[in-house]
Formats: structure tokens, C-alpha cells, sequence
């Protein structure tokens, strides 16, 4: 079998043919890492295959790639405990399974968490069965009180190191929303 | 082998390792047994992800050991944390899995598939190298140094029958945990948890 460099390195191409912007992806990792995040949990959405791929080459990183979301988010809480920055890398789907963790560990324990996830189900989403993100994604995060900042275009990719620094301030989660246009570098 | 006889014998040779309990018994039994407040994570709230919270703590305190308690209750939830703990292959780590066949504080109501889990297997299934199975004092005693103390991530499955038992929560809330254990860490290992730097710029 290959190794899991190789297949990340043909992940990466595939993305780049279906629309998805390299650079975009770099910059991601880089405000990451600027930031002071060292460790990436990730589970995939389509649109994010290539900050996955960024994030598993890149040297700064410690990229784990996780089962199933909740364990990115068990993963990154108890890595505040040790000191290590981090995010939780996943699609839109896999923040709308976290609802019960979010609220039992982060709240209860007043652990911050920082979420990179997709805007799914926006009108420019292809995806007939992303409508239920469109609907209730940003209405979810809302009802939990979980503050969130969606990144428009590249010029505001900052926001991704003040959403981690805003979720150490404020001893809860945050989270930066990617939108398909930002990821295709379209915007 | 009884519940609370293998977490007082574990109990008994605790030393500086960091400790993590899981939603259940463990919480209870562990506190019970210890009364400890700084070096124990007691993850009550929530099941099936003590492993991979311990692999978090575990990844960034050096080679400090960390011992992490699971119930098989939470473990059937969320098997794939074998997978994450496998790819993290985390030297420090030992990953105690307490099979009692039951979600045993929620009134030992019957786990689905109690008969016929071969947990040890599934361990193995999924590549985990270091794979111990105890089902008496005598066996978890005798062997107790090799599969705990010696270096590599390890996966322990403790067979124990289901206990009345009705013990209390530790009686904290979740930040004071929080803080104990996190000052504790910050002090032993030198890292910034709390005293980390807000601003970016
Ligand atoms: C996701 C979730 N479902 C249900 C519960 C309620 N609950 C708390 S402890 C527990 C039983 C735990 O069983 P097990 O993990 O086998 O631990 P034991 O007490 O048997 O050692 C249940 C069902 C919960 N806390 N979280
Ligand atoms: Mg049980």
C-alpha cells in the first residue's frame, strides 16, 4: 500500500482538479500555524480535502486525521489540557454531530475548542442533501451561543488566529466558517 | 474479577501518572478510591471519548505517562478511538477498558452484544500491538508491570463483574477539574495551559 504521504499528495491533485485552490489551503495552514496551532484533528468534507492534505504535509503540523468527529473534539479538549494549540478541521455535517459534546465537555468544563469548518448548503453548493445545513447550520450555532465569524474572502483569513485566540479568552469553542468560494480562491 | 478490587489494585500502584476516568464507575470508583483532585481528569460528562481526550493530554506532556479508563459501554460507542490511538501509537499512553457487560451506572442495564464482544480482538483488529486481556487479580497482579509500566501505547481489557454500586460523583464542578488538573500539568511539565499568551499579534 502507499504510504499515507503518497495518498495525501494524490488527494491533494484530485481536489486541485475538481476546483479547489492550493494556495487557499496554504494560507489556511499557515494562519494556523501563526496562530500557534500544532495539532490538526480533521475528518473530511469534498470541500476541504486540500487543507486536509496542506495540513497533513506540512512539518508544523501534527496532523491526526480522526475515526469520526467527536473525536476530533475529545482529541483537541484534552490537548488544551497539555498546553498544545489546536483545531478541529471537519464539514459543516460533522460540527452539526457535535452539539451534544460541545455542550456536555467544552461547556461544562469551560474547555476552548477551535472549529475550521465548511459553509455547506449555501446557493452556491451543488449538494441537494447539504439543504439541511443551509437551513439549520448557522441557527444551530446560534442556539448553543457558539460564536462564529465566517471568512469571506482571502483578506480576512486573519480572523481564523483571532477566532483561536477569542475561544482562549473565552474558555468555549469558536468557530471560522470556510465557504466554497474562499476554498476555490474565487474570492 | 470484582470491579472495585482491579481499580483499588491499579489505585494501589498509581504514581505520578496523569489519570483520566470516564463517564461512569470509573469516575466514581477512581475518586472513591484516591479522593485525588489534581492529577485526575474526571471526564464525567461524557462517554466513549476519554481515549482520545487522554491522547490529547498525552501527545504534549512528554514521555509522562498517562493511564486512561474507558467503560465498555462507552468503548462499544466509539470503537474507531482505536483507530486514533493506533495512528497516534502514543508511548505513554495505557488505555484501561473495564468490561462489565453492563452500562453499569445507569443500573447495569444489559449492553447490546455483551455475550459475544471479543474486545482484546477488536483491539487487535485494529492494529494495536500491545494487547493485554485480565480476567482475575492473579493475572492483572502477576502481569501488571509489564503491560503498565513498560514503554508503549498499550490497550488493557479488565473483565470484572457487574457491581451494586451507586457511588457519587467527585464533587466538583467541571471548571474547578479543570483548573486542578491544568495547574497540576503546567507545574510538572513546565507547559503554558492557562498562563498561554492571549494575543496573537
Ligand atoms: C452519549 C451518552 N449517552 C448516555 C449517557 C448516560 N450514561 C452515563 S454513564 C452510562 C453508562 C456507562 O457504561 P459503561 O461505559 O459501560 O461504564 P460502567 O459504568 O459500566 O463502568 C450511561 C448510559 C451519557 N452520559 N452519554
Ligand atoms: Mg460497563
Amino acid at each position: 500500500m502507499d504510504s499515507n504521504l503518497e495518498a495525501s499528495v494524490r488527494s491533494a491533485a484530485r481536489s486541485v482538479e475538481t476546483g479547489y485552490s492550493a494556495e487557499v489551503a496554504q494560507e489556511i495552514v499557515d494562519n494556523c500555524v501563526d496562530a500557534g496551532i500544532s495539532l490538526v484533528a480533521s475528518l473530511p468534507d469534498d470541500w476541504i480535502a486540500h487543507s486536509i492534505a496542506s495540513f497533513e504535509q506540512d512539518e508544523r503540523i501534527n496532523h491526526v486525521p480522526v475515526n469520526r468527529e467527536e473525536s476530533a473534539l475529545g482529541l483537541c479538549s484534552g490537548a488544551f489540557l497539555a498546553g498544545t494549540g489546536s483545531a478541529a478541521l471537519m464539514g459543516a455535517s460533522g460540527l452539526m454531530t457535535l452539539v451534544y459534546g460541545i455542550t456536555k465537555i467544552n461547556y461544562t468544563y469551560e474547555i476552548p475548542l477551535f472549529f475550521l469548518i465548511t459553509h455547506r448548503g449555501t446557493f452556491d453548493d451543488g449538494a441537494k442533501f447539504h439543504v439541511s445545513n443551509g437551513l439549520y447550520l448557522e441557527d444551530v450555532m446560534k442556539s448553543i451561543n457558539l460564536p462564529y465569524t465566517i471568512i469571506n474572502s482571502r483578506d480576512e483569513m486573519p480572523m481564523i488566529g483571532e477566532a483561536y485566540h477569542h475561544s482562549r479568552k473565552i474558555s468555549r469553542p469558536t468557530v471560522a466558517v470556510l465557504p466554497k468560494k474562499l476554498l476555490q480562491g474565487k474570492v | 474479577m470484582q470491579y472495585d478490587e482491579a481499580i483499588a489494585y491499579i489505585a494501589s500502584r498509581w504514581e505520578d501518572e496523569l489519570v483520566v476516568t470516564s463517564a461512569g464507575t470509573t469516575s466514581e470508583l477512581w475518586h472513591a478510591e484516591t479522593g485525588d483532585t489534581e492529577r485526575v481528569f474526571y471526564l464525567e460528562a461524557s462517554m466513549s471519548l476519554s481515549s482520545v481526550f487522554a491522547c490529547g493530554i498525552a501527545q504534549g506532556v512528554g514521555d509522562k505517562p498517562v493511564w486512561v479508563f474507558s467503560g465498555d459501554g462507552a468503548f462499544c460507542m466509539n470503537p474507531g478511538m482505536l483507530q486514533v490511538e493506533r495512528q497516534m501509537n502514543l508511548p505513554n499512553l495505557k488505555h484501561f477498558m473495564v468490561s462489565n457487560r453492563v452500562y453499569g451506572s445507569t443500573s447495569n442495564v444489559p449492553l447490546p452484544g455483551r455475550v459475544d464482544n471479543d474486545y482484546p480482538a477488536i483491539a487487535r483488529g485494529f492494529g494495536i500491538e500491545r494487547v493485554y486481556s485480565f480476567g482475575s487479580m492473579n493475572e492483572l497482579t502477576a502481569t501488571f508491570d509489564e503491560a503498565v509500566l513498560e514503554e508503549g501505547h498499550t490497550f488493557i481489557h479488565l473483565e470484572v463483574e457487574p457491581m451494586d454500586y451507586r457511588g457519587a460523583s467527585p464533587p466538583m464542578d467541571g471548571p474547578e477539574v479543570k483548573f486542578r488538573f491544568g495547574r497540576y500539568v503546567e507545574r510538572v511539565t513546565g507547559n503554558q495551559i492557562f498562563t498561554a499568551p492571549l494575543d496573537h499579534d
